[in-house]
């Protein structure tokens, strides 16, 4: 449908990833960076605002904006340039996690900095400043940015490192989508000597030991994730299965130069190599209807022990990765309420206390998640980032239909994110659904706010760039 | 059958089927030569096989496979620095789009100087060598697609129909002499030719050499790859003209 402005909007029903948060919008998918500038003045000239979007993968309302704009950079998905020498990729925004690695996956290369699904662009990764399993070792995706064109409101290219204007730069990286759209990014890999890792399954009985093997591990291993079982109580609270996964030196697994085929990357579509995965989620979603999900949690924690005694083993980079891609469209067993997530970020000294008594009041509520992650992060230099040297817990909660059981479930998270905050921990946008605008200043200092929206009042002026996530913190 | 160890040459080295078969015979502790177009990346796949395998395998070797005439200078250099050669791998192929109102020689020279004269060219020069020695292995990728001619790619059919028939030409001179030739005709196989198109099923490049250097251990004459393209063809090939004229196959 072309508008009176001659872009081609449409209406859709545009929602975060858990679907509990959006509503309709008017939608555009430019192919190249005229059509943003375009869409920016237009809506300009409306007094309207405007959301940007990659491929829609944060929990939460980071990309959505009811009954506002959307732009959707999804389509501006190519790769301008790889250099097979270094690893140096210059790719627009839309290109997304996979489509990188299967451009260097070949020459040995991988992306420094992976999301736990391959779907997220590279966009959005720099806009959100998201992170891996291996945050502790390798820091953000933004320190993998070496530089990035920034369309901002006003219809200026703004070119942009880490030295022609720092303040920009690490403003812009984990600026959610405030002060321009990213129309190029310049970002580096890292070289892997063999398409699989070495990884282990490691059963951890309780918190505390998930957090002891998170300090024995983290200056050895490549990467660390730990499951956690959220219903485990008493003595078990806390107890899950730790991944951790070394890369492999050269010469260390010669059959692993087969796995430089891409296509030996992507996680199986079968179960068995029969049934589809995308026919797996209505089991799941019978099982949290049903409230068996301790009893799933209850199982994979016992199948844990078995893991651990073949461990360790070998396994692809995005089958280490990508766990969430493992079955499409899994957030629907969460329909019709949807989910949300909530991850707090604890500093180190805090982090038993505070996890401990997260999770026991989650218990104590009624309202356990489904699915918790706990890793080990450490600081970054971007302005608004979520990094903490300490821990994150993701929690995964299913919403409830019902308005009394949503807002229950807001309430709850809204307490836990006061003991989060009365610790000096720290949220991220990517995974938020309930802060409130009082917490905004919590979450990063008044110093870093007061320098945020100084570079906001400098690059869009007009707040032209809003989110339902930036109308909710009162950006 | 005799363990080979000596040099392998793969034509069309640097992305898909060949790349994948490049990495397996690297992998089985050969030295393999990797022909293909793009010295940059070329030189990258090769540095990156090394690096995995531990040890200096992979030589990259740029070369045009439509530059015919390169061939046989090519040859003998490679054997000259790597030693003797006792099996070459013809993967080279282009498959570019063709409306089916398109009518385009440029197109039709390139598919046809790529996917059978290379062969030719470098199959000449593989069967010259290994005839003289009574030994050595020939393996061309060519394609269901030659089975029939069809609406969508008519040269990309009679290109790979050509290649397919000078390989079978080959296997029935050479046999006789301990000279293997085997032709491999791939079904759905995910690689940067095939990239956008809607292929169900296909199978991973690597899965792909895979069973083409398993039909190579087996001395097959004819491998479909995966097997069950056998039947599919067997079925394409015997539905009458003026029904398989009106399908859009």
């Amino acid at each position: 449908m072309t508008t009176s402005d001659g872009l081609a909007w449409r209406d859709e029903d545009v929602r975060g990833f858990g679907m509990a948060i959006g509503g309709p919008a008017r939608v555009l998918r430019p192919t190249d960076a005229e059509q943003i500038a375009a869409a920016f003045a237009a809506v300009r000239a409306q007094g309207g605002s405007i959301a940007l979007r990659g491929a829609g993968c944060s929990y939460g309302d980071a990309a959505t904006s009811k009954g506002g704009h959307v732009v959707d950079l999804s389509a501006m998905n190519r790769i301008l340039d790889f250099d097979p020498a270094t690893g140096t990729a210059t790719v627009e925004p839309g290109v997304t996690v996979r489509d990188l690695w299967r451009r260097s996956i070949a020459y040995g290369f991988w992306p420094r900095v992976v999301s736990g699904t391959m779907a997220v662009t590279m966009g959005g990764a720099a806009a959100m400043n998201i992170h891996g399993k291996n945050n502790y070792a390798l820091g953000s995706f933004g320190e993998c940015v070496e530089s990035f064109e920034l369309l901002t409101p006003r219809g200026d290219l703004v070119h942009c490192t880490r030295e022609s204007d720092p303040e920009l730069f690490h403003a812009a990286i984990s600026g959610f989508g405030m002060l321009g759209c990213f129309t190029r990014l310049t970002v580096r890999t890292k070289r892997v000597h063999s398409g699989r890792l070495r990884v282990w399954g490691i059963v951890a009985r309780d918190l505390a030991h998930n957090l002891q093997l998170l300090e024995d591990l983290r200056g050895k291993a490549d990467y660390l994730v730990s499951w956690l079982d959220l219903h485990g109580t008493g003595v078990a609270l806390g107890r899950g299965l730790m991944h951790r996964a070394d890369q492999l030196q050269p010469g260390e697994d010669p059959p692993g130069v087969c796995w430089f085929d891409p296509a030996m990357q992507d996680v199986p579509t079968t179960l068995l190599g029969v049934v589809p995965k995308g026919w797996l989620w209505p089991g799941m979603w019978t099982a949290v209807h049903l409230r068996q999900v301790a009893l799933v949690n209850w199982l994979k924690f016992q199948a844990g022990h078995r893991e651990e005694r073949q461990s360790p083993y070998l396994q692809s980079h995005g089958a280490f990765h990508f766990l969430l891609d493992y079955v499409p469209r899994w957030q629907w067993m969460t329909r019709p309420g949807g989910l949300i997530q909530f991850q707090p970020f604890v500093p180190f000294q805090h982090g038993e206390r505070v996890l401990r008594t997260l999770i026991e009041r989650c218990q104590a509520a009624g309202q356990v998640p489904y699915l918790g992650v706990l890793k080990r992060h450490r600081p970054d230099p971007f302005l608004m980032t979520h990094a903490v040297d300490g821990y994150s817990l993701a929690m995964d909660f299913a919403v409830g239909a019902g308005r009394r059981r949503r807002e229950a479930l807001w309430r709850l998270c809204q307490e836990l994110a006061d003991v989060v905050l009365d610790a000096g921990g720290r949220f991220y946008y990517a995974k938020d659904a309930v802060l409130l605008q009082s917490s905004f200043a919590r979450v990063h200092g008044d110093e870093a706010v007061a320098r945020f929206r100084a570079q906001k009042a400098k690059w869009d002026p007009d707040r032209l760039l809003q989110t339902d996530l930036s109308r909710r913190l009162g950006v | 059958m005799a363990p080979r160890s000596g040099t392998c040459i793969v034509v069309g080295a640097s992305s898909g089927i060949g790349l994948a078969i490049a990495r397996r015979l690297a992998l089985e502790g050969r030295k393999v030569a990797l022909l293909a177009r793009r010295e940059g990346e070329l030189r990258a796949m090769a540095a990156a096989i090394d690096d995995a395998l531990g040890r200096q395998a992979a030589f990259p070797y740029p070369h045009d496979a439509a530059d015919l005439d390169a061939a046989e200078p090519l040859f003998a250099r490679i054997e000259q620095e790597l030693g003797p050669v006792d099996e070459l791998h013809y993967v080279a192929g282009v498959m570019p789009a063709v409306a089916l109102d398109e009518f385009d020689l440029a197109k039709d020279r390139l598919q046809v100087q790529v996917n059978m004269l290379g062969c030719i060219a470098w199959g000449n020069a593989a069967a010259r060598r290994f005839l003289a020695r009574k030994g050595g292995c020939i393996v061309g990728v060519s394609s269901v697609a030659q089975d029939r001619g069809r609406i969508g790619r008519p040269v990309y059919n009679a290109s790979k129909a050509g290649m397919d028939t000078y390989l079978e030409a080959l296997r029935n001179r050479l046999w006789r002499h301990g000279v293997q030739v085997t032709t491999i005709r791939p079904g759905f196989v995910e690689t940067p030719m095939t990239a956008g198109l809607p292929l169900r099923g296909a199978i991973a490049a690597d899965a792909a050499a895979e069973r083409i250097l398993r039909a190579r251990d087996r001395r097959r004459a004819i491998a479909y790859v995966p097997g069950k393209w056998r039947l599919i063809l067997f079925a394409i090939r015997n539905i009458p003209s003026f029904v398989f004229r009106r399908l859009s196959i």
